[in-house]
């Protein structure tokens, strides 16, 4: 195993709305190492994009609030360093590429300006010569074609797929140990997608950091992933590498999961029958039920899931689960 | 064709269920709000006043004489006596009911101005859009006043010339906003949907758009209802106000005869009386657009 | 394209407009207004008399030609005489345009500075007490009839306390600024309501963007989010909006103006309101209509330079 970079320890964020306080992310434990990816996969609203922003120390506040836990960052928890710090990490030692490339970027600046903002900011010693070379690198690097030209446009003038490549390009400036990625392919074409993970799997490779891949997508899970962590209402469901997941899904929610991707049989060339869902909805986090909060939906639900909470445990090495009743 | 009408009644329903949700959560939102139920109590209260009054109720005997000219206040006139050695706080009652009349015969009126025309010139597009476009843009370029002063030039004055002229002046934001929303509505589904079960124009821009873009109006609505008050001062000074009734207009522009002297009170009551409730439509225009306009939610 | 031809393109949509003003206002005046020689000779007046008057007036030319002529005005700006006075109206505007701006354009410089800074400060505070408060006072500020805080402001500094001048102007530089500190002031009261709410409003709309995100996310501090990254966002409106105020600077302030007796546009068009001076009152609404409209050319082609997503089509 590489070296951990990164350990969250039993987070807990809540957020404060009109209907009482919601706990978004409740007792979140992963960790990110060197050059490894950590997907955290679910829907919207099970807490995985709060999780990501906790890190970075960004949520909200008012109205959210991280109300419990730790981040270590190299062994310091960054909940209790004070804001200066943390802005010395953000975008420097641990950097964040968002779902929207079409708007995360300021749009009266150029993208060279906004590049170049991240380098004077923690990178003080470049001039701003050295700062428009290295801007010009860095959109070479992620593959921006004639980089000389394209630096001094405006965000509007690119397309999703190039602004999220600005995106990244920002993000791995400075060389981050940690780049946290927010859905950073939903809004973008299937074809631009790819590119894009790619993109991401190459740059790993060359600059060696970790990567947490938060998605509700599990092809892009298979894609870069090395682990997984499902969640389901503000918790881990389960845990594994992305090989044993696959194949070995054992909370009920991650096989739902899985049989609901569509696939497509090469040898017949039909699409599977009937594409499987997930029958119920998720609960209002303001109205969670007694015991499992996968209950109402589970085919396998005893007395004991409605009774009782279950906890995250270890079923086989490297293989955690939050059930009482798993998959064989 | 059957199937066009299942998926219709469906989308219908849909949309139906859907700004239902949207108005009554606004409503909840809304009565949330501690001041927007106090801004809603203080309007009920001017309406009552003003009905009241104008069936003579209270201060039907505003033109009495009750005191010596310009007593100030005292137990008796609590806001002191005008030039006649009337009550100050019997006019300014009285006054409530031109204030409120003056707001929503306004209100109302550019409300209709600015649905009609904003509507057509949004859903009819093209030549007619052109054309209302060109006429607002031409209307908003010669400056309020202006127009006020010729239309009760043209109008003469009184009320019914108050009401008119203000109404005519207020029409080309919510026209504008109109225009704008209905244009963003027409090419939704739902309304494709009307056509397919042979929804007329009609039809389609009243009991489809026009619900879509109400808030806009609500809004509007009481936005002019408190420019419309604060605006009748001004007619008044211009000497194009009300005439041979008390409005707080004119209690304001004596006023400017009556500072030098020392009498305060009627400046005071009938500017009291009018920031009273145009303070109250201000918020209650603030707590509708927070409540309504989806938008602006979760700010 | 080109910005020239966007700016010759914006021109030239100008000419129907600008034919339409001068239509509404012709039609106010000339037609549904009625024949104003009863006005102007009262009730006494002969036929003869009444119709010498409007042979000298030019009104019993063929309205096309009438309407000509105002359309003639909005360009040449030679407006004809007063009724009252029987002065050139150009002349009574070129010497009331100063009054009014040496009024108007302290006014408006500092309300704009007070209420931006303001609103970025509100912004930087949002959702606390200090923002609740600042919104409150703002609307709080708009309930209040303007007449009355020019009735009580004159009575109450310059006559009770006698801080300032009551009424009266002095046309010498630098003594003209006794006499506009009071009315500057009442307008700095009387603008800093609506527009500190729009320009909070303006700044709230950027701070929630999701670029303002990327830009924490990068590990810039709060302020210079607000001064660089919102600001620069938030000027875009703010340009628009403070531009095409202009054109109502030269108009003047209608009611400060004569209430504390600066010679200027607003007072000129006060007067002839009261006397019914429609030569005059038809010239200050063509000028007014005429500055707006090149106003509006003006911000929509700033609009275009300040704002890189605008492109020409």
């Amino acid at each position: 195993m590489s070296e951990k970079v990164l350990e969250v320890k039993n987070l807990k964020v809540e957020f404060n709305t009109d209907r009482g306080v919601a706990t978004a992310v409740n007792g979140v434990n992963f960790d990110v190492y060197k050059g490894k990816t950590i997907g955290i996969v679910g829907e919207s609203g099970s807490g995985k994009s709060v999780s990501a922003l906790s890190i970075m120390r960004l949520i909200p506040n008012p109205p959210g609030r991280i109300s419990g836990g730790e981040i270590l960052f190299n062994g310091e928890n960054l909940l209790n360093i004070p804001m200066e710090d943390m802005r010395r990490i953000r975008g420097n030692k641990i950097a964040m590429i968002f779902q929207e490339p079409m708007t995360s970027l300021n749009p009266v600046f150029t993208v060279g300006n906004q590049i170049e903002e991240v380098l004077e900011l923690h990178q003080s010693h470049l001039s701003p010569k050295d700062r428009r070379e290295k801007a010009v690198d860095m959109l070479r690097l992620v593959g921006i074609p004639s980089p000389e030209k394209r630096v001094t446009e405006y965000p509007h003038q690119m397309s999703g797929g190039m602004r999220q490549r600005v995106m990244i390009a920002m993000a791995l400036s400075c060389e981050p140990d940690i780049l946290i990625a927010d859905e950073p392919t939903t809004a973008l074409d299937v074809t631009i997608q790819a590119q894009i993970l790619e993109l991401m799997n190459k740059l790993q490779k060359e600059l060696g950091m970790g990567i947490i891949m938060i998605t509700h997508d599990l092809g892009v899970v298979a894609e870069t992933c090395d682990d997984v962590a499902v969640m389901y209402c503000g918790q881990i469901v389960e845990h594994a590498d992305v090989k044993t997941l696959f194949n070995h899904p054992q909370h009920p929610y991650t096989k739902g999961l899985i049989e609901s991707i569509p696939s497509f049989d090469s040898t017949s060339g039909k699409s599977k029958e009937k594409l499987a869902t997930i029958e119920g909805m998720v609960p209002s986090l303001f109205d969670l039920p007694e015991g499992c909060n996968f209950q109402d939906r589970c085919a396998y639900a005893t007395e004991e899931c409605r009774s009782k909470e279950p906890s995250l445990r270890p079923i086989a090495s490297e293989h955690e689960v939050s059930c009482f009743n798993p998959l064989k | 064709m059957e199937n066009a009408q299942v998926v219709t009644a469906n989308m219908t329903q849909n949309k139906e269920q859907k700004s239902k949700s949207l108005w009554r959560h606004a409503f909840e939102t809304l009565m949330k709000d501690k001041m927007a139920v106090a801004a809603i109590a203080i309007f009920i209260i001017y309406s009552i006043i003003a009905l009241l009054t104008s069936v003579d109720i209270i201060a039907g005997d505003w033109a009495k004489e009750v005191g010596a000219s310009y007593s100030p206040p005292s137990v008796e006139n609590w806001f002191g006596t005008d030039i006649f050695g009337r009550s100050v706080v019997a006019k300014t009652l009285k006054g409530t009911q031109v204030a409120m009349s003056i707001g929503l015969f306004t209100a109302t009126l550019s409300a209709i101005i600015g649905i009609i025309l904003g509507s057509i010139a949004g859903y009819y597009g093209g030549k007619v859009d052109e054309i209302i476009v060109w006429f607002y843009t031409t209307f908003s370029s010669i400056p309020g006043i202006m127009l006020l002063v010729a239309i009760t030039f043209i109008l003469g004055k009184g009320l019914v010339a108050v009401y008119l002229a203000l109404g005519l002046t207020s029409w080309v934001s919510l026209c504008r906003l109109i225009r704008g929303e209905v244009i963003r509505h027409k090419d939704r589904e739902y309304v494709h949907a009307a056509t397919a079960i042979g929804g007329g124009d009609f039809r389609k821009l009243f009991m489809h758009i026009l619900p879509n873009v109400l808030h806009i109006v609500i809004i509007n609505f009481s936005l002019q209802f408190q420019v419309a008050i604060k605006s009748e001062v001004i007619l008044s000074y211009l000497g194009l106000g009300v005439q041979g009734r008390p409005s707080w207009g004119t209690m304001i522009d004596d006023a400017k005869l009556e500072l030098a002297r020392g009498v305060w009170w009627q400046l005071a009551a009938a500017t009291f009386a009018m920031f009273v409730i145009v303070l109250s439509l201000n918020i209650l225009g603030d707590a509708l657009r927070d409540a309504l306009d989806p938008k602006l939610k979760g700010k | 394209m080109n910005i020239w031809v966007y700016v010759l393109r914006r021109l030239l949509y100008v000419i129907p407009i600008l034919l339409g003003v001068c239509l509404i206002i012709f039609v106010l005046f000339n037609v549904v207004a009625g024949d104003p020689t009863h006005l102007l000779l009262g009730k006494h007046a002969t036929a003869k008399q009444m119709a010498e008057l409007r042979h000298e007036l030019g009104l019993d030319r063929p309205w096309f030609f009438q309407y000509l002529d105002l359309v003639k005005s909005a360009f040449t700006f030679d407006f004809g005489r007063s009724w009252s006075t029987k002065q050139s109206i150009t002349t009574m505007i070129s010497e009331g345009a100063l009054p009014s701006l040496t009024l108007t354009i302290p006014g408006f410089v500092l309300t704009t500075i007070f209420s931006v800074s303001l609103s970025l400060l509100v912004a930087f505070y949002r959702g606390s007490f200090f923002d609740r408060f600042s919104v409150f006072i703002c609307v709080g500020l708009m309930s209040i009839s303007s007449l009355a805080y020019i009735l009580f402001g004159q009575w109450f500094f310059a006559y009770y306390l006698g801080w300032f001048e009551i009424s009266g102007y002095d046309s010498e530089f630098p003594n003209w600024i006794p006499y506009v500190q009071l009315p500057v002031l009442i307008w700095i009261i009387l603008s800093i309501g609506p527009d500190l709410r729009f320009f909070r409003t303006i700044m709230l709309d950027e701070v929630y963007q999701d670029y303002v995100r990327t830009a924490r996310s990068k590990g810039l501090g709060e302020k210079v989010i607000l001064f660089k990254h919102v600001l620069k966002n938030a000027m875009i409106p703010i340009i628009t909006y403070v531009v095409i105020q202009i054109p109502f600077l030269i108009l003047g302030a209608l009611l400060i103006e004569s209430f504390f007796g600066i010679p200027g546009l607003g007072g000129i068009t006060l007067n002839a309101i009261n006397s019914s001076d429609f030569p005059v009152i038809r010239a200050m609404t063509v000028l007014s209509a005429v500055a707006y409209i090149i106003f509006s050319v003006i911000t929509d082609v700033l609009y275009t330079i300040v704002d890189p997503r605008v492109r020409l089509k």
